[in-house]
C-alpha cells in the first residue's frame, strides 16, 4: 500500500512542479541554513574530554584583597604561584596538574631546517594522567622530575615527525631557547575542542606541540604567554612571577567520586580560611570546582554570535515551514473533490492521511537532501572564515543523520494540519469544481 | 477607488486557516528582519569603529629571539635606525602593542592614591617610545613626551626606583570619563599607585585587544621604551606611504634578518590586515546575517505568490460573475492588492509584538542592546512593500480572468 | 439485498431542522433494477448517500446485504463502500491526475489486492465496456460518454454486489445517453443489482421498478400525494 502512496505523492507533486519546487526549495533553505548553525554550535559546543570531563575539575580561588571585594563576585579564573605550589604539595586530589603555556623557540637538530617557534606547555608531571593523553614512544616526568627541575620534555607526533623524521626520539636532544632538553616521550597529537584547559591560548585549533616541566619553564627563563592578572602590589614581570600577586597559572585536579568531590571542596574553603587567617587571602572563602563541561559553560566558550546565527536558522526554518503549512493546505484542500471520490471508493480517512502525510514527507526528503547540499555548501563557506574554529566545521554522522530527521519530521508536522483538514471531507457524490 | 473592506475580511474569514498561516509568516518575517537588521547594523558600526591611527599607512614587523640576549637594547636602538635608513620609512618605533591586537595591557586609572575602587578599571595601555607620530595619532590638547620622560619598561617591572611614569597621554574619551565636568590636561591621575600627569589628549586610539561595547576608545600611552625580551616583546611599527607597504615589509624583514639573523620573523602584516582579521568574524556574522535576511525575504515572498496564485485559481468563477457583473479590470487588481495589504497589515502588527519579544530575549540571553523603536516602521514598511510586490503577479492574473467563466461550470 | 425501514434523515441547524428522508421505506432484491425518480429537492439524492454509506442517517434502519449498518464505523463503512458498492455519478468523478486505467485501480488499491489480480480485474472492466484501448489515456482526452464508461468500468472492477448510480446520464446528450444505459442493461442481465436515482421518466422506465420519492418519502403514484410539512421550527 506504501508503494502506492509513494506513487500517488509523485504523481501529485510533479502535477504541480513549480510550486512543489518551491516547498523543496524552501525547507531546503531552511534546513541548509538550520544545519550549517547547528553544526558549528555542535562542533564548537563538544566535550573535549569524553570520558573523563565529568571527573576532572578546574579550581578557582579567590585571593584578591578586599578593597576591590564585591559580594557575589567571581574568583579570578587562575591561581598565584603560591596558592597552586600549596594545593600541589597536599596532594588532595586523585591527580593533580599546575600549569601554563607559552612559545619557545626550537632549533631542529638538523641544521639545514630554521628554527621555528611553537606553543609549549608548562606543568607538573600528572597532566598526561589527568587528561589521559595517549604515549606512541616513552612516557612522562615524575614529581621528581618537577621537584629537580629536570631538562626533559615531551613532544607531539606532529613535532617528532617534524623534528625527528617520526622515529623513536626518547632520549635524543632537542634545543629548547638556549636548552638542550632531553625528549622522555612522544605523544599523540592532543587538540582538544575546545581547548579547554587553557582558553586564554586560541580556543579552537592547533595545541600545544611540546610539553615540559613547569619548574624547568622557570629555570629557563621561558615566558609564558596567556593572561597575567596583577592585584594589590602585584607587578606582571616576568622574571619574579613566583612571588608576586598575580594570577597566571591553571590548576586542574581528577576527582574519580562525588564524595571525593564534595571532601576536595570542603579541603579548598578551609585552605582559603587558613590563608586568610595567615593574612594571606582577605576575602571570605570562595571556591569553585567546575568540571569540564561546567567550566565551558562558565566561560561561554561558544562564541554568542554563533549561537545567535543559529537562532537565526532555526526562526528562519519556521517561517519555511509556516509558508510550506500554507503551500501544502491550499494543496490539499484544492484536492478535496478527489479526496471526496476516493472516500466513496472506499478509502478509510486513515488512509487518506497517510497519502498525503507521504506525500508532505517526500517533500521532507527532498528538502532533506537539498539541505544537506546546502549544508555542506555553508559548512565549507564557514571553512573559508580566517575563524580559528573554521577547520572544524564539518558535518558528521549525528549531524547528518539529524538532517534528515529534522527534514522529514518537520514537513510532516507541517503537513499534518492541512491533511488533517483534507481527509476531513466527507465521500462525495460529486467532484466539487469551485 | 478606495476598496471596501468589510467584504474583503468576510472573504479571508472564509479562508481562516490560510489567511492566519500568512499572517503568521509575515509576522514572522517582520520580527526577525527587524532584528536582524538591527545585529547588522551594529556589526557594520563595529568594522568601521575609527581607530585613531593612519590604519593603511602602518606595518608591522615583529622578529623573536632564541633565547636570552645581553645586548637587546643596543641592539633595538641599532635595529630602528636601519628601518629609518630604507627608502619610504616615515618612521620607525619598537611598541609593545597595536591596534586591533589579540593580546595586550590593560591598567585602572584612580584619581586619588587612597581611592578604593578605580575610576576606570580597564585601560588599555601602550608602551613604547614614540607612539604618538608612529601611529599618526591626531593630539588635540597638550604635547608628546619628550625624550627625557621615558624610562625603560623592563626596569618598571623589577620595580627599580624612579623608573615609573610620570606623565601619560589619554584619549577623549578617557579624559571625559576621569573629568567629566573640567580639562583633563595637567591633571594628576593615579596609574600603579603613582601620580601621573596627563600631558596630552588625542582624539581617538581604539584599544589594543577586544573592548566592551563603548568604550573601544579606553586607551593611554605611557613613556615606556620596550625592547623585545621585555615580557611583552615588541614589534617594530613603520609608517610609509600606503603604496609602498609591501615592499617596505620585505625590505624591512631583510633588513632585520641581515642585522641578527639569530632571530626568528613571527609577524609580517600591515595594520589593515590586521584589522581586517580582526572583523573577519563580525564581517562573516554580517553577511551570513544579510543572506538569512534575503532568504528569509525571499521565501515570503515567493509564499504570498503561491497561496495568491491559488487563491486567484479558487475564485475563478467568482472573478467571473463579479467581472460579467460589471466589475472593471482593475477593481480585481485592487482587490486581491487590498487583501493582501490587510493580511500584511495584521501581519505587521503581530510582527511588532515579537520583534519586541525577540530583542528582549537577545538583551536577556546575549547582553545585546535594545532594538530602537524606529527599525519598526522600517520593518514594516518593508514588509509592505514587499507583499505589494508579491501579489501584483497573481492579482494580474486574477484581473485578466474573462467574464465568460462565469458562464462555464 | 437492500432494505430501509423508517429511515430519516435530519439536517439540523441552529434555528431550523430539515427532514430529508422521513419515515422512507424501500426494499430492493437481489438482482433487481430499480429506478428512483422523484423532482429536485425530493430527497431521492439524499437516499442514494445514505444507500451507498457516504452519509450517516438520524432514524430508523438500513440492512445492506442481511447487516444492519447504522452501528458501524467510518472504517468499516469505508470498507463496505469498497467491497460491496461500486458508484457511477452524474459526474464521473474520475480523478484528472490518473490515467484510465490507474482511475479504474483505484477502488482495488484499497482493497490491498496484488498487482496481477488488478490488472487481470481492470482490463476485463475496460474490455466489458469496450475502452481496453484506452487504458493509458487521461480523462480529459476522452469523451463525456466514454467518461462515464470508465466509471463504470470502476464500479465493476471490484465485482460489488450492488452498483449504485446517480443520474449516470445526466451529463450526457441522448447518442452518449443511450449507449450508457444499453451498457447498464446489459450489466443487469448478467445479474448484477442495480439502484439508480434519476429525475427522466424514460430512463426511469427502463428499469425492472420504479420508486417515486416525494418530499423525502416514497410514495404510490396511483394515490393522492399527501401534504408534509417540509420543515419545521426547533
Amino acid at each position: 500500500m506504501f508503494a502506492y502512496y509513494l506513487e500517488l505523492a509523485w504523481r501529485s507533486l510533479r502535477r504541480n512542479k513549480s510550486l512543489t519546487a518551491l516547498m523543496i526549495f524552501a525547507v531546503a533553505l531552511g534546513i541548509g541554513a538550520c544545519m550549517t548553525t547547528l553544526t558549528v554550535v555542535h562542533v564548537l559546543s563538544g566535550d573535549p574530554l569524553p570520558g573523563r570531563g565529568d571527573r576532572v575539575y578546574r579550581v578557582l580561588l579567590d585571593a584578591e584583597p578586599m578593597d576591590s571585594y564585591r559580594k557575589d563576585g567571581n574568583p579570578l579564573d587562575q591561581v598565584t604561584w603560591v596558592d597552586g605550589m600549596n594545593l600541589l604539595r597536599d596532594g588532595k586530589a586523585d591527580r593533580q596538574a599546575l600549569m601554563t603555556g607559552g612559545n619557545v623557540a626550537v632549533t631542529p637538530p638538523d641544521a639545514s631546517l630554521d628554527p621555528f617557534y611553537i606553543g609549549a606547555r608548562y606543568s607538573t608531571s600528572d597532566i598526561f594522567s589527568l587528561f589521559g593523553i595517549h604515549f606512541i614512544y616513552g612516557g612522562a616526568w615524575t614529581a621528581k622530575d618537577d621537584a629537580s627541575r629536570a631538562r626533559v620534555a615531551v613532544i607531539t607526533r606532529r613535532l617528532n615527525d617534524k623534528v625527528f623524521g617520526g622515529a623513536n626520539s626518547v632520549g635524543r636532544n632537542l634545543r629548547v631557547s638556549d636548552a638542550d632538553l632531553r625528549v622522555i616521550g612522544v605523544i599523540d597529537d592532543w587538540d582538544p575542542q575546545p581547548h579547554f584547559h587553557d582558553l586564554d591560548m586560541n580556543t579552537y585549533g592547533d595545541s600545544e606541540r611540546l610539553y615540559l616541566p613547569l619548574g624547568t619553564s622557570r629555570d629557563l627563563g621561558l615566558g609564558h604567554s596567556g593572561s597575567t592578572n596583577c592585584y594589590g602590589n602585584g607587578r606582571s614581570s616576568e622574571k619574579e612571577l613566583e612571588t608576586q600577586s598575580c594570577t597566571w597559572l591553571q590548576y586542574w585536579v581528577e576527582l574519580d567520586t562525588a564524595a571525593k568531590r564534595d571532601a576536595y571542596h570542603e579541603y579548598l574553603v578551609n585552605y582559603s580560611r587558613a590563608q586568610h587567617d595567615h593574612g594571606r587571602f582577605e576575602r571570605p572563602p570562595n571556591v569553585r570546582l567546575f568540571d569540564v563541561m561546567s567550566w565551558l559553560d562558565y566561560k561561554r566558550v561558544v562564541p554568542g554570535d554563533v549561537k545567535i546565527q543559529a537562532w537565526l536558522a532555526i526562526g528562519f526554518l519556521i517561517v519555511c515551514l509556516v509558508n510550506t503549512v500554507g503551500l501544502m493546505l491550499a494543496k490539499f484542500l484544492r484536492r478535496s473533490g478527489e479526496v471526496g471520490v476516493r472516500r466513496a471508493l472506499g478509502a478509510t480517512r486513515g488512509e487518506i492521511l497517510t497519502q498525503l502525510l507521504t506525500e508532505a514527507g517526500m517533500i521532507g526528503l527532498a528538502g532533506g537532501i537539498g539541505g544537506l547540499v546546502l549544508a555542506i555548501l555553508g559548512l565549507w563557506l564557514v571553512r573559508m572564515q580566517p575563524h580559528e574554529y573554521a577547520k572544524l566545521a564539518h558535518l558528521d554522522f549525528t549531524m547528518f543523520l539529524a538532517t534528515f530527521a529534522l527534514a522529514i519530521a518537520s514537513t510532516v508536522v507541517a503537513g499534518l494540519l492541512p491533511a488533517l483538514r483534507a481527509c476531513r471531507v466527507a465521500p462525495a457524490l460529486q467532484l466539487k469544481t469551485q | 477607488m478606495p476598496m471596501d473592506i468589510l467584504p474583503i475580511l468576510a472573504s479571508l474569514r472564509r479562508h481562516k486557516v490560510t489567511a492566519i498561516l500568512l499572517i503568521l509568516e509575515i509576522a514572522l518575517t517582520c520580527a526577525i528582519v527587524c532584528n536582524a537588521v538591527f545585529l547588522i547594523g551594529l556589526r557594520l558600526d563595529r568594522i568601521h569603529t575609527p581607530s585613531g591611527v593612519a590604519d593603511n599607512e602602518l606595518i608591522m614587523v615583529r622578529m623573536s629571539n632564541i633565547g636570552g640576549r645581553s645586548d637587546v637594547r643596543a641592539r633595538t636602538l641599532e635595529d630602528l635606525a636601519a628601518l629609518r635608513g630604507i627608502p619610504g620609512v616615515r618612521s620607525a618605533a619598537i611598541l609593545a602593542q597595536t591596534p586591533f591586537g589579540y593580546s595586550g595591557t590593560t591598567s585602572s586609572i584612580k584619581l586619588s592614591s587612597d581611592q578604593k575602587l578605580p575610576t576606570i578599571s580597564y585601560v588599555s595601555t601602550y608602551f613604547g617610545e614614540g607612539v604618538v607620530n608612529a601611529f599618526g595619532l591626531e593630539l588635540v590638547q597638550g604635547r608628546d613626551f619628550s625624550a627625557d620622560e621615558y624610562h625603560w619598561l623592563q626596569d618598571l617591572n623589577l620595580g627599580l626606583p624612579g623608573s615609573s611614569p610620570r606623565s601619560v597621554i589619554v584619549t577623549e574619551a578617557v579624559a571625559k570619563r576621569l573629568f567629566p565636568d573640567g580639562n583633563a590636561l595637567g591633571k594628576d591621575v593615579y596609574i600603579y599607585d603613582e601620580p601621573s600627569r596627563v600631558i596630552g589628549i588625542v582624539r581617538h586610539l581604539v584599544t589594543s585587544q577586544e573592548w566592551v561595547p563603548g568604550q573601544e576608545d579606553y586607551s593611554m600611552i605611557l613613556p615606556m621604551r620596550v625592547s623585545p625580551d621585555a615580557g611583552m616583546g615588541g614589534t617594530y611599527v613603520m609608517r610609509t606611504s600606503p603604496d609602498q607597504r609591501d615592499r617596505v615589509l620585505d625590505a624591512a624583514v631583510a633588513k632585520l634578518k641581515g642585522l641578527d639573523p639569530r632571530r626568528v620573523l613571527t609577524q609580517k602584516s600591515t595594520l589593515e590586515k590586521q584589522r581586517a582579521t580582526f572583523f573577519s568574524a563580525d564581517r562573516a556574522t554580517a553577511g551570513w546575517l544579510i543572506a538569512t535576511c534575503a532568504a528569509l525575504l525571499v521565501v515570503t515572498a515567493l509564499g504570498i505568490v503561491g497561496l495568491g496564485s491559488f487563491w486567484v485559481a479558487q475564485r475563478r468563477r467568482q472573478i467571473g460573475v463579479r467581472r460579467a457583473l460589471g466589475a472593471r479590470r482593475v477593481d480585481i487588481l485592487r482587490y486581491f492588492q487590498t487583501e493582501n495589504f490587510l493580511l500584511a497589515t495584521f501581519g505587521i502588527v503581530l510582527g511588532m509584538g515579537m520583534a519586541y519579544g525577540i530583542s528582549l530575549f537577545l538583551v536577556l540571553q546575549y547582553e545585546l542592546p535594545r532594538l530602537p523603536a524606529h527599525y519598526l516602521p522600517m520593518g514594516a514598511v518593508l514588509l509592505w512593500l514587499l507583499g505589494q510586490g508579491a501579489v501584483l503577479s497573481p492579482a494580474l492574473r486574477a484581473a485578466s480572468v474573462p467574464p465568460v467563466v462565469a458562464t462555464r461550470g | 439485498m437492500l432494505t430501509m425501514n423508517h429511515l430519516a434523515k435530519v439536517y439540523r441547524t441552529e434555528v431550523v431542522e430539515t427532514y430529508a428522508l422521513r419515515d422512507f421505506n424501500i426494499d430492493v432484491k437481489e438482482g433487481e433494477f430499480v429506478a428512483v425518480t422523484g423532482p429536485s429537492g425530493s430527497g431521492k439524492t439524499t437516499f442514494l448517500t445514505i444507500a451507498g454509506l457516504l452519509e450517516t442517517f438520524t432514524g430508523g434502519e438500513y440492512h445492506l446485504d442481511g447487516m444492519e449498518v447504522s452501528k458501524l464505523d467510518d472504517n468499516a463503512r469505508s470498507r463496505i463502500r469498497n467491497e460491496k458498492i461500486g458508484f457511477i455519478f452524474q459526474a464521473f468523478n474520475l480523478i484528472p491526475d490518473l490515467n484510465v486505467f490507474d482511475n479504474v485501480e483505484v477502488p482495488l488499491r484499497y482493497r490491498g489486492m496484488k498487482a496481477a489480480e488488478r490488472k487481470q480485474r481492470i482490463m476485463d472492466a475496460l474490455e466489458r465496456v469496450g475502452l481496453a484501448s484506452r487504458a493509458k489515456h487521461y480523462p480529459a482526452e476522452l469523451s463525456g460518454g466514454q467518461q462515464q464508461r470508465v466509471a463504470i468500468a470502476r464500479a465493476l472492477a471490484g465485482s460489488p454486489r450492488l452498483l449504485l448510480a446517480d443520474e449516470p446520464t445526466g451529463n450526457l446528450d441522448t447518442q452518449m445517453a443511450r449507449g450508457v444505459m444499453e451498457l447498464l442493461e446489459e450489466i443487469h442481465r448478467e445479474g448484477a443489482t442495480i439502484v439508480m436515482v434519476t429525475h427522466d421518466p424514460e430512463l426511469a422506465a427502463r428499469a425492472q421498478r420504479n420508486v417515486h420519492v416525494i418530499d423525502g418519502q416514497v410514495v404510490d403514484l396511483t394515490e393522492e400525494p399527501r401534504f408534509h410539512s417540509q420543515t419545521s421550527h426547533a
